[in-house]
């Protein structure tokens, strides 16, 4: 059920490209220049690409059709997730809001989940993209514990650690993630952070983000626009009302 | 509770476990070379049950954690042995080969003990103790440190990411070791004719006691100060560890059944009875049944607290998003 066909991914890609290119000539003006050692450093940082993704809440409906896509591409046993959406409810009557945060493996650029596998099972690519080898993996969950987002889980069918990896087997046939592809407000964007010309990139530098529990240090590579976070944890704010419904089998954030 | 933990009995259990016979080895390996007499020392007949328990609840603790594994519960039986194919910085990983060695030695430890041993004559065994207990007494140590680590390695995890926790674990071992050996011996040991030999049971008895009510002094400040600290601070530390206080989940847990009877109990009575001994020369009494009594509550106090520290962790988090 993986593949769109390849004219399709193809004139994607093109799109992509094109979408990328129309950006530039808008941020071509703020171009500045910089020293030789810093161009340098860049350009050997660019040969490799890192791959992340932006997610544009202000665009987000919360329609879970990423959960769907994500479920479908991996067969995700039932009761686990590696992407999913989660509904942020706060204020009191009538000043209230409402809005949507989805939820995928951050591919943190200092993965606590990879310093603590006793078996090498899990590692960081070149691409930035964090994966885990089934076949390795003993299923101690040291790295479920040791993930500050929670998007790790216990495949119950293979025993072992299992989580949202950007559809490596799409991305390397060029394809973008299948929650990306599915995405019907265009609100997910992936790409090459290491590209100042993607359209990632672009969005990014021009726009502001956040990323998740930024104090844990773990530099993730998801990030977002306009993101609410609302914690109903947060003794700050206990006297407003706040929910999050995360619409995972732990009603609660871990 | 409803919530499904990651880490759950087994783990819990193997805490306790292996911190009760990391204690066992380090105490009675301590105390055999402290009793002197190049394999026959004074407190050897107390040493041997700690010397030939320890093995036990390590290999039982280790064995719960396979059992646990999720490629063990998938079918893939000896995938566990992964772990011996790379040594890296995980806790896990040093902590594996630790335990691995710990176990064999506590093995070899174990078997100086047996009498008649096939394949030693008995000044092999003798020498052979001597050599292993070097060995034993650190190895224990760092077992029980271990579990610490392997639990506050984590920051995502603001309960567990404490450096005390792995002293507090340590002291507890050591504590729940004391306990152990005198519950065996309490249970199975059999007065003999030698009044020499029973005036050393008897003075080891003392000495264990009196460490053991020392040691439950030294966890406690542990304890406060781990506590302290953490409501000292704000954030997601803070947040964490008011589980264990008014209102919290796990409060009732923690104070009555770890502090009250697990610590402040068995210390006090402890106390009682060493304090003739210890202030007024006078000789050291105590009745089998609140010797095993004792050692029980420390026992149930340290399951406990690995209990309490466990779920704690995992049912707190950091907050914000």
């Amino acid at each position: 059920m993986v593949d769109v066909n390849e004219d399709s991914a193809a004139s994607r890609r093109e799109f992509l490209k094109q979408a990328g290119g129309t950006a530039a000539l808008g941020a071509g003006a703020a171009t500045v220049a910089l020293p030789r050692a810093a161009q340098a450093a860049i350009s050997e940082a660019e040969t490799k690409p890192r791959y992340g993704m932006l997610i544009d809440l202000r665009r987000c409906t919360g329609c879970h059709a990423c959960s769907v896509a994500c479920k479908a591409e991996f067969d995700v046993p039932l009761g686990s997730t590696r992407s999913w959406v989660e509904y942020v409810e706060k204020g009191n009557y009538p000043t209230v809001s409402r809005s949507f945060l989805p939820r995928l493996c951050n591919q943190c650029t200092n993965p606590p989940c990879v310093s603590v596998c006793p078996a090498d099972a899990t590692w960081k690519r070149d691409d930035g993209i964090v994966v885990v080898d089934p076949d390795i993996c003993i299923g101690c969950k040291y790295c479920i514990q040791a993930c500050p987002y929670d998007a790790r889980f216990l495949n119950p069918v293979t025993g072992a650690a299992d989580k949202c990896d950007f559809c490596l087997h799409r991305v390397e046939q060029g394809l973008v993630p299948s929650c990306v592809n599915t995405c019907i407000a265009d609100a997910r964007i992936f790409g090459d952070l290491n590209d100042p010309d993607s359209k990632i990139s672009k969005m990014v530098a021009s726009n502001p983000v956040t990323v998740l529990r930024q104090e844990m240090g773990t530099e993730p590579n998801v990030y977002y626009i306009n993101a609410d976070h609302s914690d109903p944890r947060q003794p700050g704010q206990r006297h407003e009302y706040i929910r999050v419904d995360t619409h995972r089998r732990n009603q609660e954030r871990a | 509770m409803s919530e499904e933990f990651t880490w759950g009995l087994p783990v819990i259990g193997y805490l306790f476990l292996a911190g009760v016979g990391a204690g066992a080895l380090t105490v009675s390996a301590s105390m055999f070379l402290r009793g002197g007499d190049h394999g026959r020392g004074m407190h050897v007949e107390t040493a041997r049950y700690g010397a030939l328990l320890a093995p036990f609840p390590i290999i039982i603790g280790s064995g719960l954690l396979v059992l646990e594994l999720g490629s063990f519960q998938a079918g893939n039986w000896l995938r566990f042995l992964n772990l011996y194919k790379v040594i890296n910085l995980s806790p896990m990983s040093i902590g594996t080969w630790l335990i691995t060695f710990t176990i064999g030695v506590s093995l070899v430890y174990a078997y100086t003990y047996v009498r008649n041993a096939p394949g030693l004559t008995t000044e092999q065994r003798y020498k052979l103790r001597n050599v292993v207990s070097w060995l034993a007494v650190p190895l224990g140590i760092a077992t029980a440190v271990y579990t610490g680590i392997l639990l506050g390695a984590m920051p995502s995890r603001p309960f567990w990411n404490s450096p005390i926790l792995a002293l507090l674990f340590l002291i507890s071992a050591l504590s729940t070791g004391v306990a152990a050996i005198l519950l065996l011996r309490a249970l199975f040991h059999r007065a003999t004719k030698e009044p020499e030999s029973e005036r050393h049971i008897v003075h080891t008895g003392y000495l264990l006691t009196a460490s053991d009510a020392m040691l439950i002094g030294f966890e406690l400040m542990a304890v406060f100060l781990f506590a302290m600290y953490a409501q000292l601070t704000i954030g997601n530390v803070r947040e964490a560890v008011s589980v264990l206080f008014t209102g919290g989940s796990l409060a009732a847990l923690f104070w009555l059944v770890f502090i009250v009877l697990g610590l402040i109990v068995p210390a006090l009575i402890e106390i009682y009875y060493v304090i003739p001994k210890l202030l007024y020369h006078r000789e050291f009494v105590i009745p089998r049944g609140v010797e095993i009594g004792v050692a029980v509550l420390v026992l149930v106090g340290g399951f406990t607290l690995r209990y309490v520290i466990v779920v704690a962790g995992q049912i707190t988090g950091p907050i914000g998003i």
